[in-house]
Formats: C-alpha cells, structure tokens, sequence
C-alpha cells in the first residue's frame, strides 16, 4: 500500500489549510474536553484526598452549650465512627496598622496534636505547644494577606474582651476550602480569617468549661446514605441543651459551594466540547465530500485497476484517522495545558493542600478516541456515496445537479427581482444542502458560545448592579454579638460620618413545610427602608407586608411554597418553639436565600418588642470620615462582624469578574476559531469546486473583487442565516449553563441587554468578513487562464 | 441478435451472451445494449468502432467487470463473471484485466512510476515496473508527474500501469482519442507490439474507424447492437494507418 500511502501524503499535504482549519476545531473540542474534565478530576480528587486527610465530618450539631460527657455519648450510637466536640465562635480582629475590624471564626483544637474530626493541615510553624495557653493557628490565607506568622502576637475580641494571642502556626482546614466570611460570596481572606484556640484556652474564654456548642461527627460509610436520620437521632438526644441546628454535610456552605463548582464543571465539560466536536464532524464530512467527488476518476481507476472497495475505504478512512489521530494529540496536549491554567485559577477560590494539574492518561486516550470517532465519521460519510460507485459510473463525470427550481423561484415576482448573481447563489445554497446546513450550523454554534460569554459578563454586572445598587444599598452593616434594644440605634446613628441608619432584626431559624426543611435566617426591615429593598424579578420595589414573611424565589421553591402557604419557623433563640406564618411576597434576589419581614411584625413573632441584632448604615465615602467610623467601631466590642458594600463589590470584581474576563476571552477566541474554520472550509471548497466558472467569469470580464463578492454573497447569507439561528440557541445554551451552576448561594439571571445581542451580531460579521478575506486573496492570485484548461 | 463469433482458431477468451443494458434515468429507461453475443480468442487484437452512444464504452465496462449488463451472461475463459460478487469482481479486474481510458486517468499527485506501482503492488506477479516503463519509452520520464508530462507520455504511463500486472486482457477505450496523429500512431504501435510480442488479447474501442485495419477482426456497432463484422486477411501496420 506504500504507492497509496504517498498518494494520501500528497492529499493531506494539497488539503494543508482546510486541514489545518479542521483541525483546529477538532483539537479545541478535544483540549476543552480534556481540559475540562481534567479540571473536574483534579478537584473532586484534591478534594476527596482533603477530607479523608482532614477527617471530614458527615455532620454537624451546633448547641446553644452542652456538657462534654453528654456530646460524648453521641459516639454511643450505631454508625458512628469518630466525633468531636468544639467551641465555634464569631469574633473581631483589631490588627495594628489596619484601621478595620476584621471578621473572624474561633475555633478550638485539642490541646495536644492527635487525629480529630475536621481537622488542620499545617502550613507554616507549628501545632500549640505546652508553653502557653493563649497560643493560635491562623488560617493561611488571613496570614499571608496580613503578613503574619509564628512568633507574632494579634488581638482578638472574643466574649467582650480583648485578647492578646500568640501565633505559633498558620493552617487550612477541609472544612473551609471555600472560606467565606459572614454575609460574604467570595472568599475574602483580607477581612475575614479562621482562628484555632486550644480547647482549654476557649472554654476559658467563652465561659465553656466542660462543655462545648458545636459537635462534628463522622459516620460510618454504610450510613452514609442515612445522615438525615442519623441527624435527628441526635437531635432528640441533645435537646435538653438546645440544638440549634444541625448540618449535613451536604448543606456545609464550603463543601456546598465546591460539590456544586464541580458538578458544574462536569455539565459544562459536555456541553462546550460537545459543540466543538460536532462542528469539526459536519465541516470534515463537507471536505471529504468535495475530496471524493474530486477524487472521482482516481477512485473509478483505482477499482478498475483492481482496487477493492474495502482498500479504497481504508484509505480514505486513514485520511480521516490522520486529522483524528493528530487533533486528538495536540488538543491532549493542548488540554493538559489549559487544565493546568484553569486549576491555577481555581486556587484563586479554593484552598487545598495539594490541588495540581495531573496528567489524566485515560482521558486523553477518550479525548484521542471522540476526535478519532469524529473524524473518521466525518470522512466515511462524506465519502461513502462515491465509494459505493462502480467504477465505470465512477469514471463518468458526475451528472449535473438536478436542475428542478427551488421553492423561492416560485415565488415569481420576488424571483423577478433578484440579478443573476443573486440567482446563482441561491440555487447553489439550495443545491448544496447539507454543506449549507452544515456552514448554518457552525454559525449558529459559534454565535451560541459567543451569546453565552457575553450573557455571563452581563448578567455578572447586572447581578451586582441589582445587588448591591439596588437590594443591598447599605455602606457598612453591622451585626451584634447579642441582641440589643432601641439604644443600639441611636449609638449607631451617633457614630462619625453616618448620614442614615435602619435597624435590622436577623433571626436565624429552621424553616419547615411538610416534609421540606431548610435552615435560613428572617431578616426583619422597617417598612419603606433605604437601605435594604427586597425587589421582584423586573427589578420592582417589593412592599413588606405588615404580616407575613417575603421570601426569595429559590426557597421557596426548595420549600414548596407559594404566596399565601403558611411556614413553621423555628428560631434558634429563646424558647425554640414552633412558630407559623404566612407567606405574602415572593422575591428575587441573586445572592442567598433571604428571608424578609417588616420588623416588628418579626419582633412581636419572635416575642420581642424592639429587638435589634444589627445596624445598617449610609456613611459619608471620604477616607477621613471613615477612618474615624472605623477607629471607633474598633471600641465597641458589642460587634460581631462588619460587613462593607465597598469590599464585597471590589472583593467580586478582583476575583469572579477578572476570572470571568478571561474565561469570556477565550469563549470569544473559541467561537472565532469555529466561525473562521467553518467559513473558510465552505468558501474554500466551493471555490475549488468552480475554479471554471470563477475562470469563465474572469473571460467575461468580471473582476477578481465581483467574484469574490459572489461568493460573499454565499457565505454572508449562510452565516446569516445561522447567526440568527445562533441568537436564540445562544439564549437556551445560556439558560442550560446558568442552571448548571445555580445555587443556593450564589444565581446569575440571564441578562441579555440589547448590546449584548448587537456585540454578537457584530463579531459575527467580523469573523465572517475576516474568513472571507482569505478567500478573497485565494481568488486574487488564482491562475484563471490555468483553471480554464481544468478537465475535472 | 447480434452475433459476432472468432475465426481465430486459438482458445475462447471471452464469450458474451444476449447481453443486455438498460440504465433507468428517472423515469425513462434508456436501452444502451441489446442482444449482444460475441466471442474474443486469446491473443486476439478486437477494435470495436461505433458513434458516441452505441454502447461500446458499456460493452467494454462489462468484459472489465466495471459493471454489469441488465440481462445476459459473460464468462472470462470458464469463469462466468456476471455470477460474480463484487469481491470477485475486483479480483477479476486487478488479476486479469489491464486498462487503458481515454483521458489516461494517472492520480495526479503520483509520478509516473508510483502510478504504475499503484496497480503492481495489489497482484501477485506483476511486472519489473522500470523495465515497463522502459519498455513504454518512459525510463527517463518515470519521476514526473502527470502535469508535467504530455498527453502521449501520460498514456503510455496508463499502457504500462495497464501490462504491469501483466493480465491477459488489455482493454482500451478510445486510447488516442486525446491524442495527436503522430502520438496516437506511437501509442497504437505500442498496442500492436502487446499483442503481437506478449500474447496480450487487446480490446480497442474506438470511433476513429481509420485504426480498424491493425486488428484481426473490427466489430461495428450501432444503437446498442453489432451492426456489422469485419475480419481483416492482413492486418496494416500502425505506421501506415491515415486519420
């Protein structure tokens, strides 16, 4: 087959640029299939290694305070293998030179290094020794950003009192892979850090000697399945001590948000390479259809000179093998690249001890095995029809195309109008139909991906827009450790540079509707409030109702509740008890699952006349102004946590925007890449195929440039046709990949503002007017006198 | 019925029998051949001439086993090809069959001598490649490619391909219808030698009627059927035929 062989070499080499177009959307497919799913092994490994390293806890109890020997008995139960009890605690920082509060979470250890359920991993320093009580762990990423480290001392206000600490180490923690802050969606670690105490120390601190307030649990794997049980099993032991709340795992916020990151990633990583793949298939099966028509005679010589159907196949099959084999390398390669770049990016949002781009041979092998699979199906169906010729119909020349008129020519008086080169790209689009399917879809593909990066960058804007201009309008709120009374309002109003201050009410509960539990928080708002304005889906104000609870859409749904249903709710503060109330507005809200109630209907509720948990304030913006507001709200250690506008809108912008761009960058990179190889695959195959009529038109002395316009003509109504189509596709696709990474914590909306639809439209046109630039050049330096004398 | 029976006295090459071809162009069914019996002896130079249309190119299609008749029977010596599957089929063409088209039909983007290795390196004894190609006039030539060669050279680069695998049967449809006086006659000459020299049975069809006189015998057809038979006493030399 060595004569063959050499034959091929020369075709693939005559071929080179549409090859080179094929291949590149082959390869792209195959790299962001690798990529991606690389990616998603990377972290669901890293994070499956983390848990077992740390000892991840299948639940937690959380305990307004109970003895340690009764938590223990916990480990009584059947299916329980390993628990822990702890004290967590909200807390400040007062660091030197930081003129915030600084938000933290206190944690306790045990004294002494032995496995424990969530436990940390060390990152610099070491664990607590027995010299001195008052020794902390710093989460690593609050230690880097502050530049602290072991041997340093910080100052923490824990229970009302400032306290000294020594660092002796920093750390992570499974449990905090996703670390945010109160109130907070992305990790902020400049305002918000983990700190462990030694078990002794805390309950020194918090008042809990012998006792703790939170007990994380592991169960065996058997009763994996049956947390939930398992959960209210220990509840009911526990109640005399006030259970608070429970959380599975599932529900914990960090594993929640990396479980649905992930789960994302693997939607993702079927849709994106799927298109890809499905684009490089229909463009191949155009060039190998042209290819064997072209190759006609040699096939019709070939099976007259003895070749069997079975040798022909193979070798046009190796024609396809070639792109297969060569886009499933380079886009392994390609792929293993990009995941390790997107890893990298991931690390910006989640901490592990080792999250690192490995090498994934089994996926390469399928990323080579789908390219081959495409390829080669591309190939064998677009030769198939001239290889099942006997070789004398073979040798004919081809009959002409039916000459049967296309439905638009009975449209006469429309027919009557159009020029004869408007006639000749009409019926050659009609006559061609499945290269012309073929090129509509490529369009309409590439202007889906185009509409789906532009609608993520849109709706990012739109959510913050909406967010923080709109629903959140508050500079700074401030949540109290304990609840206060109508005093914490006028302090509040007092404090320097406040122009505007509303009191908030949050009572954290567990709500329940028949079967459907989740916990939440009610966040009780005066009556026509500035600075918090719950809104419907059109942006509207939504009015709290003097009764009732206003609650965001996803809970809901998660609760099975419409307006009018009535919920149990029941607060984890005072006596606990089952309280109902009804529904009467249903929100939109892009972060969380808020909960909203006119403030004293929720104060009366909860049995309290004028309970206050937090302030939020409108404060004058100059730096002078609010150095001072932050220098005093450093004095009053009644806070638990601050929380500012300005540092989560920045907060967002420096990491899920900025990763964005560059996501959206490459999005646009990649539908370029499949309207340009599609576009200029098309042209270039149509333009081989009528080297005599462009030769014929160059006699009758049409220029260069008004036979290029022709075939413009050709590729400005395919792509046309299939960016229209690609408009709403692009709108599906968006509302697919919104669904796929929705949350409880964090939903993007599709927002598609009429620039978006007009940036897509005028890509589209760009990249089709650059493909068709080379084709145009092709036409300029072709040899016309030579293609007269062309004997196909 | 269109007979047209050997008087050579060798042994039966080809023998076909009420063969017939109808094509079905949409609705229309068109009737290229009919009727048509003929027998070929080893070694036996055949011209068949007749205008475009009178089914010589069919009749020559289905002795090649390229494609077969609606109705009838061909038998290549014992062998009945028209009971033949595809397989058999290709067997039959790459073992038996050499062929020779018009238009050459070389693969352009192979040279002279992988043009000829092409149909060598699918049989089981074929010949030395150079020393056909020398044979054919074409032992400098041999690294060209079709493009840079001359009508003349690129059918005797299809001569050779075609007795490179060295078959019994050498058929050739119009072999100098693209081709000058002078190079035809060069290439008719290169025909007569197969035939004459290697023992080759030459089919030749043909609406040049001029080169009729160097076969042993002329066959004309006509509207699908053979109209006529000519056996030629003498045969005349290429070099002398006029066109």
């Amino acid at each position: 087959m060595k004569t063959l062989d050499r034959k091929l070499r020369r075709d693939l080499r005559g071929a080179l640029g549409r090859i080179l177009a094929i291949l590149s959307i082959i390869a792209i497919g195959v790299a962001g299939y690798v990529e991606m799913r690389s990616c998603y092994n990377n972290l669901s490994s890293a994070k499956d290694r983390y848990y077992a390293q740390c000892r991840m806890a299948d639940f937690s109890v959380e305990v307004k305070k109970a003895p340690l020997s009764d938590l223990a008995a916990i480990a009584r139960m059947p299916d329980v293998v390993e628990l822990r009890p702890r004290i967590v605690f909200f807390a400040t920082v007062d660091l030197e030179g930081e003129p915030e509060l600084l938000n933290a979470q206190v944690l306790s250890l045990p004294d002494e290094r032995k496995a424990a359920v969530n436990d940390i991993v060390l990152k610099r320093g070491s664990y607590f020794s027995a010299s001195r009580d008052n020794e902390v762990i710093v989460s690593d990423a609050f230690a880097r950003q502050h530049r602290l480290g072991p041997g340093q001392w910080i100052h923490l206000i824990m229970n009302n009192r400032r306290q000294e600490l020594f660092i002796v180490g920093t750390a992570i923690s499974s449990e905090f892979v996703y670390l945010v802050g109160p109130g907070a969606i992305t990790p902020d670690p400049k305002h918000f850090g983990v700190f462990y105490l030694k078990q002794r120390y805390a309950e020194e601190v918090f008042n809990f000697e012998g006792a703790a307030n939170q007990v994380v649990v592991r169960v065996s794997p058997e009763a994996q399945e049956h947390v939930d049980g398992l959960m209210r099993r220990v509840e009911t032991l526990l109640a005399d001590y006030g259970v608070m709340s429970t959380t599975a795992r599932k529900n914990q916020a960090s594993n929640r948000f990396i479980s649905e990151e992930i789960e994302g990633l693997n939607t993702f990583s079927r849709i994106m390479p799927t298109i890809f793949l499905v684009v490089a298939a229909l463009v191949l099966n155009v060039l190998m259809t042209r290819m064997a028509e072209q190759q006609r005679t040699v096939i019709g010589t070939l099976k007259a000179i003895g070749y069997g159907d079975g040798q022909l196949f193979w070798h046009f099959i190796k024609f396809g093998l070639f792109i297969g084999v060569i886009g499933g390398v380079v886009g392994s390669i390609l792929g293993y690249f990009l995941a390790g770049w997107l890893t990298g990016i991931y690390t910006k949002f989640y901490e592990f001890p080792d999250l690192s781009n490995r090498l994934y041979p089994g996926l390469m092998l399928e990323g080579l095995a789908i390219s081959v699979t495409c390829a080669v199906g591309g190939t064998i169906y677009g030769a198939r029809s001239v290889l099942k010729l006997n070789p004398a119909s073979a040798m004919r020349p081809k009959p002409p195309a039916q000459g049967k008129q296309i439905f638009i020519e009975r449209v006469a008086w429309l027919w009557r109008q159009l020029g004869s080169g408007w006639r000749t790209v009409l019926r050659g689009l009609f006559r061609n139909r499945f290269r012309t399917v073929a090129g509509m879809t490529a369009a309409a593909l590439g202007t889906a991906i185009l509409v789906t990066g532009l609608m993520m960058r849109e709706s990012m804007d739109y959510l913050i827009e909406f967010q923080f201009n709109r629903i959140q309008r508050s500079d700074i709120e401030l949540h109290f450790k304990d609840e206060r009374g109508i005093d914490a309002l006028s302090e509040a109003k007092n404090l320097p540079g406040v122009d505007h201050a509303e009191p908030i009410l949050e009572v954290v509960c567990t709500f329940t509707n028949g079967p459907y539990r989740r916990r939440g928080a009610v966040t009780g708002l005066l009556r026509g409030a500035r600075l918090t304005i719950p809104r419907d889906e059109t942006g509207a104000p939504v009015r709290l109702a003097p009764v009732g609870l206003t609650m965001t859409r996803m809970l809901a749904d998660i609760l099975h509740l419409r307006v009018g249903d009535e919920v149990t709710i029941r607060p984890i503060r005072g006596e606990r008890r089952d309280l109902v109330a009804p529904i009467s507005a249903i929100t939109d809200t892009f972060l969380g699952l808020s909960v909203y109630a006119d403030f004293h209907y929720l104060n009366s509720l909860v049995g309290e006349e004028y309970a206050v948990s937090g302030v939020q304030l409108a404060t004058d913006k100059s730096p002078s102004v609010q150095r001072a507001l932050h220098k005093e709200l450093k004095d009053l250690p009644a806070i638990q946590a601050v929380a500012s506008r300005a540092h989560m809108i920045q907060n967002l912008n420096e990491t899920v925007i900025d990763t964005q761009k560059t996501f959206i960058g490459v999005l646009i990179a990649f539908a370029g890449i499949i309207f340009f190889g599609s576009v200029l695959n098309n042209s270039l195959i149509s333009l081989a195929e009528r080297q005599r009529e462009v030769a014929t038109f160059r006699v009758l002395g049409y220029t260069p440039w008004q036979i290029g316009g022709l075939f413009f003509r050709e590729t400005a109504v395919v792509n046309a046709a299939g960016t229209l189509l690609g408009l709403p596709l692009g709108y599906v696709l968006s509302l697919g990949i919104t669904e796929a990474y929705n949350n409880e914590l964090f939903r993007i909306a599709v927002h598609t503002p009429p620039r978006l639809w007009a940036i897509t439209l005028a890509l589209a046109v760009a990249f089709t007017i650059i493909a068709h630039g080379f084709v145009q050049w092709a036409i300029l330096k072709m040899d016309w006198l030579d293609a007269l004398k062309v004997k196909e | 019925m269109s007979t047209a029976t050997s008087t050579h006295s060798a042994a039966t090459t080809l023998r076909l029998k009420d063969v017939g071809k109808t094509y079905q162009m949409g609705e229309v069914a068109v009737e290229v051949l009919r009727g048509i019996n003929l027998e070929v002896k080893e070694a036996e130079l055949l011209v068949m001439v007749g205008p475009s249309g009178s089914g010589k190119s069919t009749i020559l299609n289905i002795i090649g086993g390229m494609d077969s008749p609606s109705v009838g029977r061909v038998w290549y010596r014992d062998e009945e090809i028209t009971a033949d599957d595809n397989r058999a089929l290709t067997r039959y063409r790459r073992d038996k069959v050499g062929f020779v088209f018009q238009f050459y039909n070389l693969v352009p983007n192979l040279t002279a001598k992988e043009n000829v290795m092409v149909a060598t390196e699918i049989v089981r004894n074929p010949l030395d490649v150079d020393e056909v190609l020398d044979m054919v006039g074409l032992g400098e030539r041999k690294d060209h490619f079709p493009s840079q060669m001359s009508g003349g050279e690129q059918q005797r680069v299809a001569i050779a391909r075609a007795l490179a695998t060295n078959p019994e049967l050498v058929l050739c449809d119009e072999p100098t219808g693209a081709l000058d006086f002078e190079t035809g006659k060069r290439v008719l000459r290169l025909l007569v030698d197969v035939n004459n020299n290697l023992g080759k049975t030459v089919l030749i069809i043909t609406h040049n009627t001029a080169i009729a006189p160097i076969a042993h015998r002329v066959l004309h057809l006509r509207s699908g059927e053979i109209v006529e038979v000519e056996v030629n006493a003498t045969r005349a030399a290429p070099e002398e035929v006029v066109w």
